[in-house]
């Protein structure tokens, strides 16, 4: 929102300077008014990013159901739940197949429209899948 | 009221099935769980039997690469093993040299856990030595503890092959591996790939199971026949025995 908000409050800034080199004959009207065209065009090249950015992720829909979780609280909780099955599953021989990193694909087939579009947006670089293969 | 301090903490084989604290509020002593070392869970073991191993043989070599995506970087310093194939010479040159996979043995007392400084390596219920990648730090105490050089650092970092098992993780770089006995075989009831390998080689060389189970074939053998472990006087109790050597 913040991002948003601040693109705003650029625009009404720029027009007042547009608005004062009106003439076209001055060398300072001409230079002011390209530095202005390459500052506008930075703006937009900065902005258009962030501006997708901005907007809530969008997680591609489980194709299948239901979690193994309550899906509310798979949003939360979903690493304290995937480390407290790899204590499980890795030192204490309990894999429980149904809840392994392999049969979340059931529901979840790409790692890149699911779990990299949240994790891009809020900045978290979990490397599970340096090791683990997210299987296709 | 007075309580015995032993029977509270659950100390000394007297404890009752139930101790009252308060009306209404009772310390029950969970049952242990099992385990191999109190005889209680399996014990997993192998015997190889070299007189069927033959020195051409990779069966199980290969086996385990493609099972557990254990890479090849074509330099002989790097390259990681699980389980390799060694020759023995009898320098007197009286028996003949005889070939014999050599794999993690999963000892009884293994200094490799014991000098691990983040608990990475550590002995699972059922006897196995694994290692906890995700606590590895890399910092290699564990290879220079082993005797059998069972243990590799990955130098290198690797990325999957096209048909790499998705089952088993590939790795990062700066961790340490060795065989695990297939785990993640063993835990669905399967045999380990090496295991399998060999007996679809039609060498049956190798045996695994349980020394727990008195009426394992493993176990019955291991009395019946004569086996030896290989440095057996450095008292780890190693559980891969071989016959024939
Ligand atoms: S063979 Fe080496 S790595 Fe395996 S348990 Fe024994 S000491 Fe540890
Ligand atoms: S290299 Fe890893 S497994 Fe080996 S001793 Fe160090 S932390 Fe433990």
């Amino acid at each position: 929102m913040s991002l948003i908000g601040r693109r705003r409050e650029r625009q009404p800034y720029e027009m007042q300077e547009e608005r004062e080199v009106k003439s076209p004959t001055s060398w300072a009207g001409r230079w002011s008014r390209a530095f202005l065209l390459v500052f506008v065009l930075f703006a937009a090249w900065i902005a258009a990013p962030l501006s997708a950015l901005a907007d809530p992720p969008q997680p591609e829909k489980a194709v299948r159901g239901p979690c193994v979780r309550d899906a509310e609280w798979m949003r939360r909780n979903h690493m304290d739940c995937l480390k407290h099955k790899r204590e499980e599953t890795v030192r204490e021989g309990k894999a429980v197949p149904t809840e392994s990193f392999l049969s979340c694909i059931s529901c979840h087939p790409s790692k890149e429209r699911f779990c990299d579009r949240c994790h891009a947006y809020v900045g978290v670089a979990p490397n599970c899948f340096d090791c683990h293969q997210y299987p296709k | 009221m007075t309580m015995d301090r032993r029977s509270v903490l659950g100390l000394g084989g007297a404890i009752a099935a139930g101790v009252a604290l308060a009306p209404g509020l009772h310390l029950i002593a969970a049952p242990p769980a099992p385990t191999a070392a109190s005889g209680t869970g399996k014990r997993w073991a192998m015997l190889i039997d070299t007189t069927k191993c033959s020195a051409d043989c990779t069966a199980c070599t290969k086996a385990c690469r493609a099972e557990n995506n254990v890479p090849l970087f074509g330099d002989p310093q790097r390259d990681i093993h699980w389980i390799r194939k060694v020759e023995l010479k009898d320098q007197t040159l009286r028996r003949p040299a005889v070939s014999l996979p050599v794999l993690c043995n999963h000892c009884e007392n293994p200094p490799c856990v014991h000098v691990c400084p983040t608990e990475a390596s550590f002995i699972r219920h059922d006897g196995l030595v694994l290692i906890d990648k995700h606590r590895c730090i890399g910092c290699r105490y564990c290879i220079i503890a082993c005797p059998y050089k069972a243990r590799s650092l990955v130098f290198h970092k690797t990325r999957p092959a096209k048909d790499a098992n998705p089952k088993v993780p590939i790795r990062a770089a700066g961790v340490v591996e060795k065989c695990t006995f297939c785990a993640h075989l063993i835990d669905e009831g399967k045999l380990p790939a090496c295991v399998e390998a060999c007996a679809k080689a039609d060498k049956g060389a190798m045996l695994f199971g349980d020394l727990n189970d008195p009426n394992s074939e493993i176990s019955q053998r291991l009395r019946k026949e004569k086996s030896q472990t290989i440095r057996a006087d450095l008292g780890l109790n190693p559980h891969v025995h071989y016959q024939g050597i």
